[in-house]
């Protein structure tokens, strides 16, 4: 009989609370067997399980609509883009592993997203990254920024698919947790199926493909449901090592065995590994399984039932297979050099037997740990905001920018990242990750498929419903710059521990800002990803509801599109420059520092600037454009100047309006022999004319005067100037 | 099959094959995968492209074990025969591990892998790969992490009298690359490689369309 102070260690081993436990005794009918804690543990996990958010996250679903196939109990919906053209994205955090060991951290969270989309039969043609990084100056810092860009380019380039886009923010609320969230795009080609997860037919054959199971990644989900201490580093054995030779094999294989029909169903192991695949399998399906955990192949032959149901190996796979195709199913992974091996099999019954060396070591319903996880109404209040001012003559504005100003992290250029990354292979892109908005070429259609992240930290730590509502507006807005109408939309939401009644409170703000902004926009959230305990030593992140948004251009005119979307820097000296605004919020600095704003959000005032947008670029006369970032219109200006052309202001405008951050406003470059054709199309609309490009100046509209030459230094410089370890 | 495909050769871990595929189908010419594993008939084949990516994982050394797997004992006899091959990027690696092409593929300097635009400088007018370019400068895209040429004093000279070099980079060295060297040729001219990769600028979308002359 175990004591009490052992039971309390065990519960602690696990991370199983005493009501959990008590609710596990109770669908059991028995206490839990040796075996069955760690699969509870895992299974019950907030990573696994969602139990503190589920609640909330269930409002996404009132998103979807008529474009959303398949959208219910597999990783992401699938978006029907028309022409028989599909595609699936999804984004997912691996910030432990990355704060922990940033190489490999970054590089299976890549894997991992990867085996997500491919696992549902579409090919995976391009990577998106965003990153939270803490202040250049804290410990480590250098080391992780380095690390996690070498493991997102070591993973992403090996394997093939270009990583297109991404954002980098610096922020000293990272400082003990960056953020390294990832997202991947796949596509259905015409004719090509959708693949399915849950596991079919009686009879039918459970086959393992892919690396060898080893101990790396045991209890890696509950890891990542836990904050971090002191003892983080001792954690370093949990961090699993992934092999993108492996994984390109697996992608190759996988998509020409879905392809040629071989297999039922499949489903990547991520997360708590073997069990999450087959027992989320078996529920779905409502069958039952049958695992011999001794025919799975490890690569330690010390391993134990435990460990091989919760080690997070790299690079696995679990399929459902009807007998008759084995040989043919074996045959094509031959080819490619992997192993496929029958472990189980489909059973009628709902249950899940676990055999080892001739012992039933349990067998369960895996709907007690799929379905009936606890779900949490963690406390929090309604969202009020709290730095919202009373007149806009509370706020105060940025000084105006310097040029020195240029080489500090928060704006200069960000190439010493994304050079690192293959923008290009799969001969789809069209825009790489040097421009604000990535843009690939559909292969079949030759339409344009735009891909932007975004949530930005300052805003969101000003107020998580406005930041929350810009996490999706502003790169959709970005999109909208480049003539892209945004079509679907994927979250990554990190946020610190959710038993704070703060952080649940900002939760639940953001996620209903997140379904708002997305019913506004009609552009439904099709998958998501939550990370909680964002916590170090008792300090929170800023909330950072990371957003993935994908777009798409014209259907009439696709191809001349290509050649005419607009540039990020000013193109020809001689072409008015415009200024397009709804401004409604105002973002600045009130008296005691903190950031605050003035003005309410108009939702559908917002929709339509998008629209009006998306149609002027269409038009076919605006040859370069920007969304004013943070740092008013001046900076904006500065930004866009950094090419090859600068600018020059043809009225003044007040300081305030020059330097103030304003949601929202853009700025648009028009060929100056299409200027009749621009202002007819803009006609009714916010539009300003308020300068010209000219070469090598950079005269701005509340009289400063910048050294051109002196500012593209400063930004050219990029973050070589302030982390050692980027080449 | 007829004389006129091109073999793709397709190694475990190469991912531009694919992508070489359709360069050689919008040339109207036709592509025809060649598996790592199996020897071909030489006499099939008008010329052969190795494609880039990371094949075998890059285990051991980029390119070192593709050299030594079973299809290139066909590609050796292909090229000696006088039939022309084109490395890109990994499949140059491949090459020069291959003892096809003379030097060695070494880490970048600054130990990065860069993926950028560059500028290059057609030194010698190859008559298989590239024939009839618009003009000797060229711009094309590289993305590579041991794209850094490098060879001994002696060959290095020898490859010069021979007018091996093919391709340098102009302005700007991406990789630190003896003598900014981008591209080699066999001596015979018919075993070609370079690090840019020709088939990713061949359509005015794409950025550019100066590869769109090597085939």
């Amino acid at each position: 009989m175990m004591t009490n102070t052992e039971h309390v260690q065990k519960l602690k081993h696990y991370r199983i609370s005493a009501d959990e436990y008590e609710l596990i005794k109770k669908l059991l009918g028995r206490e839990p067997k040796p075996i069955e804690w760690p699969l509870f543990s895992a299974l019950w996990s907030e990573h696994c399980s969602y139990k503190s958010t589920r609640v909330h996250l269930k409002k996404f679903a009132q998103t979807l609509n008529a474009s959303v196939l398949n959208a219910t109990g597999e990783n992401a919906g699938v978006v029907d883009l028309g022409h028989d053209e599909r595609i699936v994205f999804k984004m997912e955090s691996h910030n432990h592993p990355s704060f922990i060991e940033p190489y490999q951290g970054a590089a299976t969270g890549v894997g991992g997203i990867l085996r997500d989309i491919f696992t549902m039969g579409a090919k995976p043609i391009a990577l998106a990254d965003y990153l939270c990084f803490g202040s250049v100056s804290a410990p480590r810092m250098g080391f992780l920024v380095d690390g996690v860009v070498r493991g997102i380019a070591g993973y992403g380039n090996s394997v093939g698919v270009p990583t297109v886009t991404g954002q980098t923010n610096f922020d000293s609320s990272y400082d003990k947790n960056i953020l390294v969230n990832a997202m991947a795009v796949g596509l259905l080609r015409p004719g090509e199926k959708v693949a399915l997860s849950a596991a079919k037919g009686p009879g039918n054959l459970v086959v393992y493909v892919g690396a060898k199971t080893g101990k790396d990644g045991v209890h890696g989900a509950a890891m990542a449901s836990e904050a971090f201490d002191e003892n983080s580093e001792a954690k370093k054995p949990n961090v699993q090592i992934g092999d993108p030779y492996f994984e390109k094999l697996l992608i190759e294989s996988c998509l020409e065995v879905l392809q040629q029909d071989l297999v039922v169903s499949i489903q990547d192991m991520g997360a708590a590994g073997l069990t999450s695949s087959s027992f989320e399998m078996a529920s779905k399906g409502e069958v039952g399984m049958r695992i011999n955990l001794d025919s799975v192949p490890v690569r330690d032959s010390s391993i134990q039932p435990e460990e091989i149901l919760l080690s997070e190996s790299q690079e696995r796979m679990l399929l459902i297979c009807e007998p008759p195709k084995l040989p043919a199913l074996k045959k094509l992974y031959e080819k490619w050099g992997l192993d496929a091996v029958v472990i189980g099999e489909v059973l009628a019954e709902r249950k899940v037997e676990l055999w080892w060396r001739g012992d039933l070591l349990t067998s369960i319903d895996p709907h007690l740990l799929v379905e009936n996880a606890p779900m949490y109404e963690r406390k929090f209040n309604a969202w009020s905001a709290k730095n919202k001012m009373a007149k806009l003559s509370d706020l105060k504005f940025s000084a105006p920018l310097k040029t020195e100003s240029l080489a500090l992290p928060q704006h200069t250029s960000r190439q010493s990242i994304y050079r690192q990354y293959d923008q290009r292979v799969g001969l789809n892109t069209v825009r790489g990750a040097e421009h604000d908005v990535a843009v690939l070429r559909l292969p079949d259609s030759g339409r344009a498929l735009g891909i932007s992240v975004g949530c930005r930290t300052e805003i969101m730590r000003m107020d998580a419903r406005i930041g929350a509502l810009d996490a999706v507006f502003y790169p959709a807005l970005q999109m909208a710059c480049k003539g892209i109408k945004t079509i679907a939309l994927t979250d990554c939401l990190n946020f610190g521990n959710p038993e704070k009644i703060e952080i649940m409170s900002e939760f639940v703000a953001s996620v209903e800002a997140i379904k708002e902004a997305s019913l506004a926009l009609e552009a439904p959230v099709i998958s998501g990803n939550v990370s909680c305990y964002n916590e170090t030593m008792g300090e929170n992140i800023v909330s950072t509801p990371a957003m993935g948004l994908v777009g798409l251009g014209p259907d009439a005119g696709a191809q001349k599109f290509l050649g005419l979307i607009p540039m990020d820097h000013f193109q020809s000296a001689g072409n008015p420059v415009y200024l397009v605004s709804c401004a409604k919020v105002w973002v600045g600095a009130p008296a005691n520092g903190a950031r605050g704003f003035f003005g309410d959000e108009d939702l559908p005032m917002w929709k339509k600037f998008a629209e009006d947008l998306t149609r002027l670029i269409r038009g076919g006369s605006v040859v370069s454009s920007q969304m004013q970032s943070l740092g008013g219109l001046g900076t904006a200006l500065v930004k866009m100047s950094l090419g090859e052309q600068g600018y020059e202001s043809s009225c003044l405008i007040p300081e305030t309006e020059v330097w103030g951050d304003i949601l929202y406003q853009a700025i648009l470059e028009v060929r100056h022999t299409e200027v009749a054709q621009f202002e007819s199309l803009a006609k009714g609309l916010a539009v300003k004319k308020i300068g010209e490009v000219k070469t090598g100046v950079l005269k701005l509209n509340d009289g400063t005067n910048l050294n051109w030459s002196e500012a593209r230094k400063f930004y050219q410089q990029g973050l070589r100037g302030t982390i050692e370890n980027l080449a | 099959m007829s004389k006129s495909s091109i073999g793709i050769v397709r190694f475990p871990g190469s991912n531009c094959d694919r992508d070489v595929f359709s360069f050689v189908e919008a040339k109207n010419m036709t592509p025809q995968f060649l598996w790592h594993l199996d020897q071909f008939d030489v006499n099939s084949y008008q010329a052969l492209i190795l494609p880039g990516g990371f094949s075998y994982g890059d285990y051991l050394r980029s390119g070192a074990l593709s050299a030594r797997s079973p299809v290139m004992k066909s590609v050796r006899e292909f090229a000696n025969r006088g039939g022309p091959v084109l490395g890109i990027c990994n499949g140059f690696q491949v090459l020069t591990e291959a003892g096809l092409l003379p030097g060695a593929l070494v880490k970048n300097e600054g130990l990065r892998f860069v993926d950028d635009w560059v500028e290059l400088e057609i030194q010698q007018r190859n008559p298989f790969w590239c024939k009839a370019p618009a003009k000797p400068q060229l711009r094309l895209p590289i993305a590579h992490g041991d794209g850094r040429y490098y060879a001994p004093a002696d060959e290095v000279k020898k490859i010069q009298d021979q007018g091996q070099i093919w391709l340098k980079y102009r302005h700007y060295n991406p990789n630190g690359s003896l003598l900014n060297i981008a591209g080699v040729t066999n001596q015979k001219k018919n075993v070609a490689g370079l690090m840019p990769h020709p088939e990713r600028a061949i359509f005015d979308w794409m950025g550019g369309t100066d590869g769109w002359s090597f085939l």
